[in-house]
């Protein structure tokens, strides 16, 4: 068993839910954003934008580099293919942070973490989040798939991808239905179905870090963005567009 | 909410340079240096350069590194994963280094000539080699960086904390007669040629590399890198330490202050090459910006 996601870049409405809900599910303090939204708007002299919008997160690489240059264990790879880290063995020495490709690891600092109205005190929810799930300080954090939920959803019998409890929340929360979770390793698995028909692929496969999760793009609306997987219907939808 | 546009270009690495960052790119001179100058003064015989480099690797070094940790006081478990990090492997290098060099020198004052000195040099020098280059290997571990991604990196790191070796030494040689100041001037200057050397092969190969290297060279020679390369590395670090030399060799005279001032350019010239490799670092971005969109 493998989890892994498939984000749909055609669905995507960049409304920016999927971050609010990590932020809620693991009480993020200020600068620390696991899921982020790319987004490229450029100004096309008058004519409509062209907003194209990429939601990334920890890809949960299989050949996770920040896994290898851990110095201390701290970050390391589950059974099922969860990258996670345990905050009270880093050191914070920052080499993930440096060495991941994708940029998808944050360094929390105090100064970073002043709170959602600094000079105004913490609000009942980040005191709660202190006592539910402390983030310490002078570490690194990252997306870890919810594997709490997972591991007790799974706990009860429950299936991740399809029960809602024991989803990850970004999942749960996604309106659009942009993202799927499931097992990698299952064949008829809904991800593996998205990956296989839609031609789904991964970001920077030239690394050889094997991410966890997919991009898919329509060939009517989305956006292409590497060359492998340009299509022929896509280039003349672009073709459309000049 | 903010459009995190930074991912779509190249984007810079902050975390080893900026802010307490300033610590690691001082961390990583002072490994140089201190390694460079036990290694050097071990050829000469020098007791008093073998201290300072003892002394530069435990004092200066480790306290930049504990100063720069998010959590110093788990610093010992830096070392458990050998097998795989670079960084592991570095901080076995430097304990050891410290460990074996103390009693080296120990051994070299009250009991030389003994096997056991012996023994100890070659295991002192050999953790001071690694202390030299381990970080060009951490370094050179981070792929999506292509400035770095290359195997010259760990050769130019040792070529530069040899050179900073031999430029401490000469300066050593004015009080310890043990270090031959002819030699050292020699060692130095032959340094200087094969690091400017060095650094311009290495500058361009990554230029053809790809994309992001030549950006990552021509943000060192024109953009915010620019005056540290040009003042730092090229004057002072090359070009003024290159007068001094040959301002001795060819005027047979020892001008201490001369001699000190190409020191200090000498050092500077060693904390710019890290500063630019460190500052000039970037990530190719995560998406291609597709080709319709450029001007």
């Amino acid at each position: 068993m493998k989890w892994g996601m498939v984000v749909d870049l055609s669905k995507c409405v960049r409304c920016y839910g999927c971050v609010v809900a990590c932020r809620v599910e693991h009480f993020l303090p200020m600068g620390s954003d696991w899921p982020r939204l790319m987004a490229v708007e450029p100004d096309r002299n008058g004519t409509p934008p062209v907003v194209s919008t990429y939601p990334v997160r920890c890809n949960q690489c299989q050949e996770a580099p920040c896994v290898n240059v851990c110095p201390t264990g701290a970050t390391y790879k589950r059974e099922d293919g969860i990258v996670a880290v345990d905050q009270d063995k880093c050191v914070g020495c920052r080499y993930c942070v440096v060495v991941c490709p994708y940029q998808n690891r944050v360094f929390l600092t105090k100064s970073k973490d002043k709170g959602f109205f600094p000079d105004r005190g913490l609000t009942d929810f980040e005191k709660a989040g202190k006592r539910l799930y402390p983030h310490q300080h002078g570490t690194t954090g990252k997306c870890n798939f919810c594997m709490e939920r997972i591991d007790a959803g799974m706990a009860q019998g429950l299936k991740p991808g399809m029960d809602r409890e024991a989803t990850p929340a970004c999942v749960n929360t996604c309106q659009a239905r942009a993202l799927t979770f499931g097992d990698l390793d299952g064949h008829d698995s809904q991800v593996s179905r998205l990956i296989r028909e839609r031609r789904g692929f991964q970001l920077h496969p030239e690394y050889g870090s094997n991410p966890s999760i997919y991009y898919v793009d329509s060939p009517k609306i989305g956006m292409v963005h590497l060359g492998p997987v340009v299509q022929g219907d896509v280039k003349e939808s672009l073709a459309e567009r000049m | 909410m903010e459009a995190h546009e930074w991912m779509v270009r190249s984007t810079y690495q902050t975390e080893w340079i900026t802010r307490r960052g300033i610590f690691l790119w001082l961390a990583m001179y002072a490994g140089g240096l201190g390694g460079g100058l036990y290694l050097v003064s071990l050829y000469f015989g020098s007791l008093l350069g073998m201290l300072a480099g003892l002394l530069i690797v435990a004092g200066l070094k480790g306290g930049f590194h504990f100063a720069y940790l998010g959590k110093p006081m788990r610093f010992w478990r830096i070392m458990l994963k050998p097998r795989t990090s670079w960084l592991t492997r570095g901080f076995i290098f430097v304990v050891l280094f410290v460990a074996f060099a103390a009693v080296q020198i120990a051994l070299s004052h009250w009991l030389p000539g003994t096997v056991w000195e012996i023994l100890f040099k070659v295991l002192a020098g050999v953790m001071a080699t690694g202390v030299l280059v381990y970080t060009g290997f951490v370094l050179n571990s981070v792929k999506a960086v292509s400035l770095w991604n290359s195997p010259l990196l760990p050769l130019l790191f040792a070529t530069c904390g040899l050179l900073g070796g031999f430029g401490v030494s000469t300066m050593i040689a004015l009080y310890d007669s043990q270090v031959d100041l002819h030699a050292a001037e020699t060692g130095s200057t032959f340094l200087l040629i094969v690091n400017a050397l060095l650094i311009a092969v290495y500058l361009w190969r990554a230029v053809r590399r790809d994309e992001t290297g030549k950006i990552s060279v021509v943000d060192q020679m024109r953009g915010k890198a620019a005056p540290a390369f040009w003042i730092g590395v090229i004057v002072l670090g090359i070009a003024a330490p290159l007068v001094v030399a040959l301002f001795g060799y060819f005027s047979g005279e020892v001008v201490p202050a001369v001699l000190m001032t190409g020191v200090i350019c000498e050092m500077i010239g060693g904390l710019s090459v890290r500063y630019c490799l460190l500052k000039v670092g970037i990530y190719r971005p995560l998406f291609s910006r597709p080709s319709y969109l450029n001007p």
